[in-house]
This record gives C-alpha cells, structure tokens and sequence, in this order.
C-alpha cells in the first residue's frame, strides 16, 4: 500500500513537472495580463495621471454602467454577434450539406473558401470599404446598371451595422464550412441506410439524424464564432469608426474610445473586462447545456 | 588534474560571460554619434510629408543624420503615438504633434522643452506666424512643439459651374440672384443643394464621418455663422443662436447638398470625389487646391477650380507641428533639434512652399518666387489670418468624438439639431471640467 502512494505521489509529481512550463508560459501570457487589466480596471490609472494608486473598487464599473452609450454598445454587439452567428451557421450549414454530396472537386471548393478566411479583417475591410463607397464604388455601379437604386452602406444610420454584418459573414463563413463539413463527413453511414429502409425521406433524415449527431460538432462552431463576434473591433475601425452616430459602436470599440480618446486607460480596462464576463459566461452556459445534453 | 581543468574551463565562461555583460553595458553608455543616429518619425500621409520625405536626402547629405517616416492615415496616429509616449523609451524620436494633441501631450508631460535648444542654437523665431505659435499652446514659460505647417480651411469650388449659363439662368430663375461665389454660409448651402439639384455633382464633397473628419467640418459652419465654441476661453458657448444655425446649415447640407455616403466620408473620400468632378465644392484645407489642380492627378477638374475664405469669413484653423519625445536619449533629442531646425528654416520653408506647403513663417508668404507660383498664397494668407480653432485642451481627441457623435446623429436623423447642440455643449463642459 506505502509503495502504492509512493508509486502514485511520484506520478503526481512527474506529472506536475511535464505541465509545469506549459502552465508557467500560460500563467505569463494570460495570467498576467489579465491580472493587470484587472488591477487597471479598479485603479485611477489614466494616460494623463499614469499611477494605479489610489485603487478606486468599482468606480470605474459604476460610471460605465451609469452611461447610456455602454448599454447601447452592449445591446449592439449581442445583436450584431446573434445576427452574424445565426447567418453563418444556417448557410455555412447549407453550403456544407452540398459539399457534402461533391467527391471529386471538393479540395476547390475548400481552396476557394479558405481565401477570405486567411484574409485579415483588416484588408477584408478596407477592400469592401472601397467596393462600396456609393459614388465611386463598383457595388453601386452594379446596382445602378442593373435598374436598382443606389445604397448608402457605410453612412446609413439604419444600414451601416447590416453591412458591416454581411461583410463579417461572408469573412468568417468560411470557418464555419469547414467545421461542419469535416463534421458531416466524420457520421457513420449506417443510421442513413436504416432510414433510408424505414422509408424516412431526405429532409427527415436531415432533421431526426444528421441535426442530431452533428449538434456537438455545430455547437464548438457556433460558441467560437460566438466569442470571435463578440470581440469584434477591427472592422468597425476601419469601416466606420463606430458610425454614423453609435449605430456600429460595438463593446470593444467602446472600451477602445474610452482609453485611448478619453485617455482613461483604467475606464477602458472596465470595459474590456465585462466584456470578458460576458464572453465567460456565455462559453460556460453553452458548455453546460452541451453536456447535459449528451447526457441525456 | 581534472578538477582543476573543470576549474580552468569555469574561470574562462565566467570571464567571457564577465566580459560579455562588460560588453554590453558599454555599447549602452557610449555616447551615440550623430553619424549613427536614425530619426524615425510617424508622419500622416498628406502632400506635406511627402514634400518634406522627397527633401530628407539633402539633410542626410549636410548632416549624416538619416530621417525616415512612417506615413499612416490621420485616423491612427494619435494611438500609435500615445503607445510609444507612455512607454520606457519611444520608437519614435521625432515627432509631428496636431494642434489638437498640443493640449495632451503637454500635460501628459511627454514632450521636451524646446526653449533649452532654442537658446543653445540661438533660433529665431520671430519669422514665425504668431498665431500660429500660440496655436500649439506656446506659454512664456515653455515652447514645446514648433509650428511645421497650417492646415487652416476654405472653400475650393468649381468656377466652370459657377460660370456655366444654363446653370446660371435657372439659379437666376430659382432665387431671383445672380450665381456667384457664396459670401454667407446660407448662400453656400443654398447653392450647393442647387448644383446637387441641376448640374449632376453633389454640392458639397462633406467628410461626414464621425470623430475628426466631421468635428473639423463642421466647426467651419460654426465659425462661418458667427458662432464659437468657448468665450473667454472657459465658458461654452456652442449651443447658442448661431450655433444652431450652423447646425441646421450643416445638416441640411448633408442632406440635401452633399454626395450620397457623407456620413461615413472621410478627407481621402471628398478628395476623391472632387478630384473626380462629381462635386461642385468641398471645404477643406487650402493646401488641398494644388492637389485637386493638378492635371496629372485630377485631369477632370484641373483649371477649373478656385479657392475662397469660408462663406462668412472664417473658417476653422488648425496645424501640425514638430516636437522631441522626452522619453529618448539626448543625442536623439540633439538629433531631432537639428532636423528641426534644418526644415524649418527660411531656405528649405521656400523650397517646399514651392512644392504646396502651408508656410507657418510669414516670409514664405511673401517670398516673390512662391508668389510668381502660386499666386493663390494671397488668398490662403488671409484664410490663415481670419482662422479660428477649434477648443485646445487635455481632452481635445476625446472631444472631436463627442462631437462627432452628436454632428453625425443630427446628419444621419437620429437626433435633432436642438438635441445634439445642446449633447455636444454638454459633452464640452463635462470634458473642461474633468
């Protein structure tokens, strides 16, 4: 028994030594940061007066949640994350159940569709911001030549956060693709052939066998992409650096604005870090459902 | 025998290790020499920083000291510059400072003195503009940034349009006047929804788009109407009769009068637009004409555009100048001084005015070769002159986005003129007071 524990103690031990400069890197890289935007978040630190002391508690949390514009931020990005999320996945989910019937042109297929995926959203943005622009824009031209009126995408209150959804879609679908496509090849034939025996028809098959045995794969796509939406930044900058208005101030612009322009890097760090909660939130909610699921 | 090998082989790593550290520590204290010295500078992408890049060979030629810019779009310059600002030392070892950061920067205590070097190098500084000096927040104590060049606004417009006779009939028809070169803001909007109407161009190329581009835009209309943003340099004054004329102006134009995506336009935008002759006018920065004039880049308009003082008198004044991060070593900061000096003087001042630059020293403006050139400098010398600025304090940056926020809720309909003057007032005062 005493050699059993030292056995087991010694396993322990050695196990702790091949994780430990993982963990040491990972304490460092996130850790750390975390732990100061965390300490900058209830601090007086600002880019005028760059001293954590005095620490302030949740001052900084409380002026933020006193403001109209962060509520409006946080009311935008869930829309604009639901609303992207649910689109990739419905005709990422459609382009996946065609590629899964193509066998001999399917690495076309996936060559083509990995391009904007390996596209930065930045260049992504400045490419639709050119092809856009309403008087010079190729997108207008099009519209106008084919009898249809011209759009004002970018500068429209009502339009401009629509844009800068389909722009992020057609970006990140990609992604989305490829997941449920690997996903959908990866389910056993046999459920189809039983099925296919009962006379079940091909939209029953879709909903009573591959809905339900691609939910695991479907929900690690979706909660990536939820989180990635969440974090969006890069294109409301260049598109349209959170106008006209506030119609496209998402969250994390929002904590940008407050840093960066107001110079208040510890109201910046509030932001970021609820931000965080959310996105933690969200991933843990999904993860429970996720498993209760599977176990039931 | 082997201990003392193994004590021998240890006695020369710790001596090369001794040696390296020694090393080391000696290449960071030695002075650098000017020869070694690389000036590295965030510049916007604008023609005055290309003028001055195509210039940088002779000052490396007289000096040995290597300048390189790093030229990005107006929009990110003040984050990238703020990052190196805050940190132990900065990339950058000479810097252009806008006049709105001249409040900022200052009272972050980022920027050296330059009144140290002025006197060291006896640099006068008399042939500067004055105002042009107080605008980037000289005091009797300090001088921090020295003015580099002006970007004071105008009215650039069309005068093949204002002359055109069918236009000119029914402009006569519509309003019983005669089409001529607005002399009010009201006159302005009324001709430029006139031309948006009638001759197929957008009236007005606006940079509607939120922060810099429309705060800047706008505070032309303001001041064009007889409005301002302070008296007395405290109190705020911006929500008053003349401020919402200028707002109601200001709208209607981007509604009626500019192109279609105003609202997210920018000053590469209307430059675009304009240069394309798709628009009868823009407001801008006076330096704006020689690019729009320009055969080679704008063969649609060349020849047919004119440069005026705001409609009303006065347009908004701003400019860029040079400053010295404190946050680099003293021969960097020689260096800089040096370069400063160089691109600022009388010679090198003529020589880019006669390339398009906005001079800051009142005898570039009446240098008789920068005349014979450009004889619009007249005009540009009394938009410089009538200019006004915008409020320059710690928070200008973050104020530009106030405003622009509330400019571009009234332009976009989310938010009434009334409401939004009144937001962008309040938003003033709350940033004065913080």
């Amino acid at each position: 028994m005493t050699g059993f524990m030292n056995w087991a103690h010694r396993e322990v031990r050695i196990g702790w030594a091949f994780a430990s400069p993982g963990l040491i890197l990972l304490a460092i890289v996130m850790g750390f940061p975390l732990l100061y935007a965390c300490l900058l978040s209830v601090s007086s630190y600002t880019l005028l007066k760059p001293a954590i002391l005095p620490i302030v508690g949740t001052d900084n949390f409380a002026t933020m949640m006193a403001s109209e514009r962060f509520w409006g931020a946080t009311w935008l990005t869930v829309k604009y994350s639901v609303v992207t999320v649910a689109c990739q996945f419905v005709i990422g989910l459609g382009i996946a159940l065609m590629l899964n019937r193509v066998v001999r042109t399917k690495p076309i297929y996936f060559a083509i569709l990995t391009i904007p995926m390996a596209m930065s959203p930045v260049s992504v943005a400045l490419i639709w911001r050119m092809l856009l622009q309403p008087n010079l824009g190729i997108v207008n031209h099009l519209m106008e030549t084919l009898g249809l009126p011209r759009l004002d995408w970018l500068g429209s209150a009502s339009l401009a956060l629509w844009t800068m959804a389909g722009i992020d879609i057609w970006q990140q679908m990609s992604f989305v693709v490829l997941i449920l496509a690997a996903g959908l090849a990866s389910l056993p034939r046999e459920p189809y052939e039983a099925a296919e025996v009962d006379g079940a028809r091909g939209w029953q098959q879709f909903w009573f066998i591959t809905l339900p045995m691609l939910r695991p794969v479907a929900a690690i796509a979706v909660i990536i992409q939820l989180i990635n939406e969440f974090r969006t930044y890069d294109l409301p900058y260049v598109l349209t650096k959170g106008g006209p208005g506030t119609s496209t101030e998402v969250l994390s612009f929002f904590a940008y604005r407050q840093a960066f322009l107001g110079l208040s890097i510890n109201e910046g760090a509030a932001a970021a870090f609820v931000l965080l909660v959310i996105v933690l939130a969200m991933t843990v909610v999904f993860f429970a459902l996720l498993e209760r699921q599977s176990k039931s | 025998m082997r201990a003392g090998q193994n004590e021998e082989n240890i006695m020369t790593l710790k001596q090369i290790l001794f040696a390296a550290v020694g090393a080391g520590a000696l290449m960071a204290a030695a002075p650098a020499y000017a020869d070694d010295i690389v000036l590295r500078a965030l510049m916007e992408d604008v023609p005055e920083t290309q003028i001055i890049e195509a210039m940088l060979p002779d000052f490396e030629k007289e000096t040995g000291i290597k300048v390189e810019f790093e030229k990005i779009g107006y929009g990110d310059m003040h984050d990238k510059l703020v990052s190196q600002l805050v940190s132990p030392q900065s990339y950058y070892n000479l810097l252009e400072v806008d006049f709105l950061w001249a409040g900022e920067f200052p009272a972050a205590g980022w920027l050296a003195d330059l009144k140290p070097f002025i006197a060291k190098s006896n640099y006068d500084l008399t042939p500067f503009i004055p105002s042009t000096l107080d605008l980037l927040g000289r005091t009797e104590e300090s001088l921090q940034i020295l003015p580099m060049y002006n970007y004071s606004m105008g009215l650039i417009y069309r005068k093949d349009l204002l002359a055109d006779p069918k236009l000119q009939e029914a402009f006569k028809k519509a309003s019983g006047r005669d089409l001529a070169v607005p002399t009010t803001l009201a006159e302005y909007v009324e001709i430029s929804k006139f031309m948006k109407a009638n001759a197929d161009v957008a009236g007005a190329a606006m940079q509607g788009q939120r922060g810099d581009p429309n705060s800047m835009e706008f505070s032309n209309y303001l001041f064009a109407s007889g409005g301002a943003y302070l008296a007395d340099g405290k109190k705020v004054v911006l929500d008053s009769p003349e401020g919402k004329v200028a707002l109601d102006l200001y709208v209607d134009n981007i509604k009626n009068g500019a192109q279609q995506g105003a609202l997210s336009a920018n000053l590469d935008d209307t430059l675009r637009l304009m240069c394309s002759g798709k628009a009868f006018s823009m407001v801008t920065y006076w330096w704006m004409l020689p690019q729009v004039d320009n055969a080679e880049k704008c063969p649609d308009v060349a020849g047919k555009v004119a440069l005026t003082t705001m409609p009303g008198g006065h347009g908004e004044s701003g400019g860029w100048g040079w400053g010295i991060p404190k946050n680099v070593s003293p021969e960097e900061q020689e260096a800089a001084w040096k370069f400063i000096q160089w691109v600022q003087s009388k010679d090198v001042s003529v020589a880019r005015a006669l390339q398009g630059h906005a001079p800051v020293r009142a005898d570039v403006y009446t240098d008789a070769k920068v005349l014979a050139k450009y004889p619009y400098y007249k005009e540009a010398q009394d938009i410089v002159a009538t200019g006004k600025s915008f409020p320059i304090f710690a928070y200008s940056a973050q104020y530009e986005d106030v405003l622009g926020t509330h400019l571009s809720q009234a332009g976009g309909g989310e938010a009434t003129p009334e409401d939004a003057l009144k937001g962008a007032a309040k938003g003033l005062e709350e940033l004065l007071a913080k």
